[in-house]
């Protein structure tokens, strides 16, 4: 009896062992454990027996079922890790093959640089002003100092719609309407960006339109070391924080005094290099102090408020920054361009 | 203007260091273009040709032994005029000429030469003598062995100044010697001309009919002997970019170089009468100018006349009749001041801009109008032999400008932020020659009327921190407490700019100016277009009214580089006569998110558009948004594939195909585009409520139906009943299949849908959807004659 079921525990740990899927697995188990296994008949058996052998043969048959079942169980869980490794190993891909193609865009670099320009002076409290393209000569010209047969007037050569009316050579009239419509007087810091539009030809450095961002505070005490203390942040921001910059009479008949405003050289740090021609300073602006026939015009008395002006050139922000050579890419839109800021 | 040191230097008491000047105009008075010698050449020498024989070898070549003073040089030269006797300019072995030209020793067809005899052009100065072809010979005087360009008075540098439209004192070389004397402190001196005027010989009576003249004044000159100038006064004219003509005109031209006062010179002996008057030109007058061109006048140019008939236009060009030749004898010499208004209108009609017009148009200083004349007569009796005749015939009528302004000494203080003391004012104000009283705080200051133009006080201050120096400003902050921030629309802007290119649309930046046909392409709406008076091309004639043009253009170009994915989209602007309508507009054409191994290409199409501006809407909380079958086809769109947009009935915008026409042009297929009004979008966007809303917490019970209708019926329609029929208790409808085909008779269509049902109060029973889908399918069957699919 004992021989037998050691015998049978063993012939039964052996055809598990070589079972491959959970059905076989399944038949074997009711094959040694099931009511009609041999494990079943040795129970009935065990009636049979004397006394004292009872508990003996009973706790071997107990202890060969134990091992049976462990058995099965450890079987199971080798023939479900194969399965699942079989599976991982089915849906394995070659990784290394390319994503799909998700389209992306970008902002185009003109916009970009105005943005940027806005959030700088954003930060230093500025509005943000707009105004019409189409321009009567009263607010682009006349009001800012002017007149009719100027001869500074030749500096901005204007494309007409009809003998009062033009495209704006700048976004100075913005400037003008923000203070005529401050019917109180009280200060203005104000930027205007925008398009406006000149009578050139385009070539590398000249284009029919363009865009500007200029920058108006006036106010009871704004002065030119106001202006100095604006510049060289906005430069330090727009050129890296190791800029200085320098201001060069000029002339704008809406400022007096204007300036033309440097920034040392980002590429040479001053040195001298091609970039800055050798001079160590890059001109990237105008400004100056708004001039007193601006003021008047627009209802402000010269006496009591004072104030200045900058004129950024979009393009030359950015062409001087991205060291992009020539205006019309920035009209031309191709693709290979666009995608690169 | 470019400047002759050598000239300057005359003025100056001491010499100036040559970079210190150009720091210095640079930071305190105009932008340096350049600093440059007049002549860029080396190692030249004045040489002797001892003897001149031809070359054995070759026909046009000489071989000169040339004494250069220390030595004779055997030296070839190929020009036909050289020969013994003369004195040559002789470049050295190892000199080099412009344009990096470098002279070595050579054997030339077997013949040493050791060096080059020179032209003018060889020297860069062609100018100098238009007359010479060959080599150029100097005169008798010139002394063998110095340096050539020294004696000719060509060793001069000259700076080149980009000169502002407020400084017409520096077109004289007296006034950048006042400039150089304010920014350094120097000493300046100027010579009076001396004149001997002889006893009257006939009477010329000048006078004036027109305001617009204010100053003439004419001499009578005779016994002129025209010839060429001395060599100084050609390098001068030269080094100030004036070519040298004959001793007249070179004078004329250098007095105006000297004080910006432009000179004319008459043929005395064609006047045909006594008198000058200066007037405004009659109708339908004419006068054939110094250019042999018939010019028309209008009543707005001014003429100096023979009392009869205009014999130059005042201050632009001279006539032909009365010109000076070399034949001249006596000439009447015109010193004057025309309105400047008036010579730049007349400048700038005829195109006749030249050195003396611009000086009339920029002002000039009216207290030299005679020392002028007299300075060109004093060179006239000693470089032409001429007899100056008579006093001057004149009138004046110049008001003395006073330029006077009051600069508070606070006001300086507040404006420029600096802390200016009044012995530093004192100072800077003599250095620039500029009169002054001082009362208490203020300087009454007087301006020279060499400056012309000056407005304000604010022009003072302008003089006294550009020669202190923009240095020295300190550098402050303005303290206007103010909120910087942008408007909701600008935000609006920023945000659409974000959303675009989030989904993979390129901004583009195109122009707004183009031609006519492109500027109504796409637009539906018949307003008027704006047209420019002056345009610069046809193609740049017209404002646009849609941008979907440029960015077709854009697609077009980038197509042509094989870029054949081509999304954008553009914020601009529709121009009428009325007003600007702010757009944002958009192409798409080619794959989207798309992957070739996948076989997933993607290719845009209209529902692609279509989602892209609904997820817009949904994303800006617009909800009342309908896209309709247009009543009238949209231009240049294909009929069938376009729509037009509406938000809370109100067209806002289209969206659609380009025309298979417009696209068999352009070779391109499958464009797609769109345009909306960025107001009324914003508008419903801003009304949008921004409340929060409970998210409701009862699940929501979804339904799918099939429904078979008429081919014709847009499915806008059926969702439209759907939801008018539903109220709040729909949640959303979504279209998940539409069939036409086979198992449906021909006219019709299925449309399958999802219906989710939701409820804010409680979880719904099967019941109540049930009973929901009965009275949808009822009123779809009423309405548009929908039958359920089986």
């Amino acid at each position: 009896m004992k021989e037998k079921i050691n015998n049978l525990v063993e012939e039964a740990l052996n055809a598990l062992d070589k079972a491959k899927k959970i059905n076989q697995l399944m038949m074997l188990k009711s094959k040694y454990l099931g009511k009609k296994s041999q494990f079943n008949d040795f129970m009935k058996e065990l009636k049979n027996l004397p006394n004292e052998e009872k508990p003996v043969v009973g706790k071997m048959v107990n202890i060969g079922k134990n091992k049976i079942n462990q058995k099965i169980e450890e079987v199971k869980q080798k023939i479900e890790k194969a399965k699942i490794n079989q599976k991982l190993k089915e849906e394995t891909i070659d990784v290394t093959l390319p994503g799909k193609n998700i389209s992306y865009g970008k902002k185009h670099i003109f916009t970009q640089t105005i943005e940027e320009i806005e959030n700088i002076f954003i930060g230093l409290g500025y509005e943000i002003k707009e105004g019409p393209e189409i321009e009567e000569d009263k607010y682009n010209f006349e009001m800012l100092n002017l007149p009719k047969n100027h001869p500074a007037r030749d500096m901005q050569d204007s494309l007409y719609i009809s003998e009062d009316i033009l495209l704006r050579t700048h976004t100075s009239p913005v400037q003008v309407r923000s203070l005529l419509e401050n019917a109180k007087k009280k200060p203005v810091k104000i930027i205007s960006p925008g398009r406006v539009y000149r009578k050139d030809d385009d070539d590398q450095t000249h284009s029919h339109q363009f865009g500007q961002v200029e920058a108006l505070v006036v106010d009871k005490k704004t002065s030119l070391a106001d202006l100095k203390g604006t510049l060289l942040m906005v430069a330090k921001s727009l050129f890296g924080e190791e800029r200085e910059i320098r201001l060069r009479p000029s002339y704008f008949p809406f400022t007096e005094p204007s300036v033309e405003v440097d920034v040392s050289c980002y590429k040479c740090n001053g040195s001298g290099c091609s970039m800055c021609k050798n001079t160590g300073w890059i001109e990237i602006l105008g400004a100056g102090m708004v001039n007193n026939n601006v003021l008047k015009s627009c209802g402000y008395d010269p006496k009591k408020y004072q104030g200045f002006a900058i004129g950024f050139g979009v393009e030359r922000i950015a062409m001087l920054r991205y060291g992009i050579d020539d205006i019309r890419l920035l009209y031309t839109n191709d693709l290979r361009f666009n995608s690169q800021f | 203007m470019k400047i002759s040191l050598n000239w300057l230097n005359d003025y100056l008491t001491e010499k100036i260091d040559n970079d210190k000047l150009v720091e210095n105009y640079n930071l305190k008075s105009q932008e340096v273009e350049g600093l440059y010698p007049l002549v860029e050449a080396s190692k030249l020498t004045i040489g002797y040709v001892r003897t001149c024989q031809a070359h054995e070898n070759a026909d046009k070549l000489s071989v000169c032994q040339v004494d250069v003073g220390e030595k004779t040089l055997q030296i070839i030269c190929g020009a036909p005029n050289v020969d013994k006797g003369q004195k040559v300019i002789v470049a050295l072995p190892g000199a080099v000429l412009p344009g990096n030209f470098k002279i070595k020793k050579a054997k030339i067809r077997g013949v040493e030469s050791n060096g080059m005899i020179c032209s003018l052009s060889e020297i860069g100065v062609a100018d100098f003598d238009k007359k010479e072809t060959g080599i150029y010979v100097l005169d008798g005087d010139a002394e063998i062995g110095k340096d050539p360009l020294k004696y000719m008075g060509l060793d001069d540098t000259v700076l080149e100044l980009d000169l502002t439209a407020n400084r017409p004192d520096l077109l004289s070389m007296r006034g950048v010697a006042y400039d150089v004397k304010a920014m350094f402190d120097v000493d300046i001196k100027f010579n009076k001309p001396e004149v001997k005027r002889e006893k009257a010989e006939e009477e010329i009576n000048i006078f004036t009919e027109t305001k617009d003249a204010s100053v003439y004044y004419g001499q009578i000159i005779k016994d002129i002997k025209i010839k060429e100038s001395p060599y100084w006064l050609k390098s001068r004219l030269l080094a100030s970019g004036i070519r040298p003509v004959n001793n007249v005109v070179d004078i004329t031209n250098y007095v105006m170089l000297e004080y910006s006062q432009p000179l004319h010179a008459f043929d005395f002996a064609k006047i045909n009468s006594n008198k000058i008057i200066v007037r405004k030109a009659y109708k339908n007058e004419s006068i054939i100018t110094l250019d042999n061109i018939k010019r028309k006048l209008l009543e707005s140019d001014i003429v100096i006349t023979d009392g009869e008939k205009p014999i130059a236009l005042a201050g632009v060009m001279g006539g032909e009749e009365t010109e000076v030749s070399d034949s001249t004898k006596a000439i009447l010499l015109e010193s004057a001041v025309f309105d400047p208004i008036s010579v730049r209108k007349t400048s700038k009609r005829l195109a006749l801009k030249s050195e003396s017009s611009s000086r009339f148009e920029k002002g000039l200083n009216y207290e030299l109008t005679l020392e002028a004349l007299n300075r060109a007569c004093e060179l006239l009796v000693k470089l032409a032999d001429a007899r100056i005749v008579g006093e001057p015939s004149f009138f004046n009528n110049a008001k003395k400008i006073k330029q006077q302004f009051t600069l508070n000494l606070e006001k300086l203080n507040t404006v420029t932020g600096y802390n200016f003391d009044k012995e530093l004012v004192k100072n800077i104000l003599r250095r620039l020659d500029f009169d002054y009283k001082l009362k208490d705080n203020e300087f009454i200051v007087n301006v020279p009327s060499r400056r012309v133009n000056f407005e304000s006080y604010q022009d003072v201050i302008e003089e006294i921190v550009r020669i202190h120096g923009y240095d020295k400003i300190p550098i402050t902050l303005p303290t206007t407490p103010t909120l910087g921030k942008l408007t909701e629309k600008q935000q609006f802007k920023r945000d659409l700019r974000n959303y675009f290119t989030g989904l993979g649309f390129f901004e583009t930046n195109t122009y707004t100016l183009t031609n006519k046909e492109k500027a109504t392409k796409y637009d539906n709406s018949q307003k008027s277009l704006v047209k420019i008076m002056n345009p610069i091309t046809t193609d740049r004639e017209y404002l646009q009214h849609s941008l979907i043009p440029s960015l077709i253009d854009v697609l077009a170009y980038n197509e042509a580089r094989k870029i054949n994915d081509v999304f954008l989209f553009e914020i601009g602007k529709s121009y009428t006569k009325e007003n600007e309508i702010e757009l944002i507009s958009g192409l798409l054409h080619g794959r989207y998110n798309y992957s070739l191994w996948q076989k997933e290409l993607n290719y845009a199409d209209f529902y692609l558009a279509k989602g892209i501006i609904e997820s817009l809407f949904k994303n800006l909380k617009i909800y009342d948004y309908k896209f309709k079958v247009p009543e009238k086809e949209l231009v240049n769109l294909h009929p069938g594939i376009s729509t037009e947009i509406y938000i809370e009935d109100e067209k806002i915008g289209w969206l659609g195909k380009i025309h298979p026409e417009e696209e068999k042009n352009l070779e391109i297929k499958d464009i797609f585009a769109f345009e909306l009004e960025i107001d009324k979008v914003f508008e419903s966007h801003n009304k949008a409520n921004r409340n929060f809303q409970e998210i409701v917490k009862f699940p929501s019970v979804s339904r799918d139906i099939a429904i078979v209708v008429n081919k014709e019926i847009p499915a806008t329609e059926l969702i439209e009943t759907i939801n008018n029929i539903s109220n709040n208790s729909l949640k959303s409808i979504e279209v998940f299949d539409v069939y036409e085909g086979d198992k449906l008779s021909n006219d019709k269509k299925s449309i399958a849908l999802t219906l989710v049902f939701e409820n804010k109060e409680k979880t719904l029973e099967t019941n109540d959807v049930e009973k929901m889908l009965k009275r949808i399918i009822k009123a779809l069957n009423e309405e548009h004659n929908a039958t359920l699919r089986q």
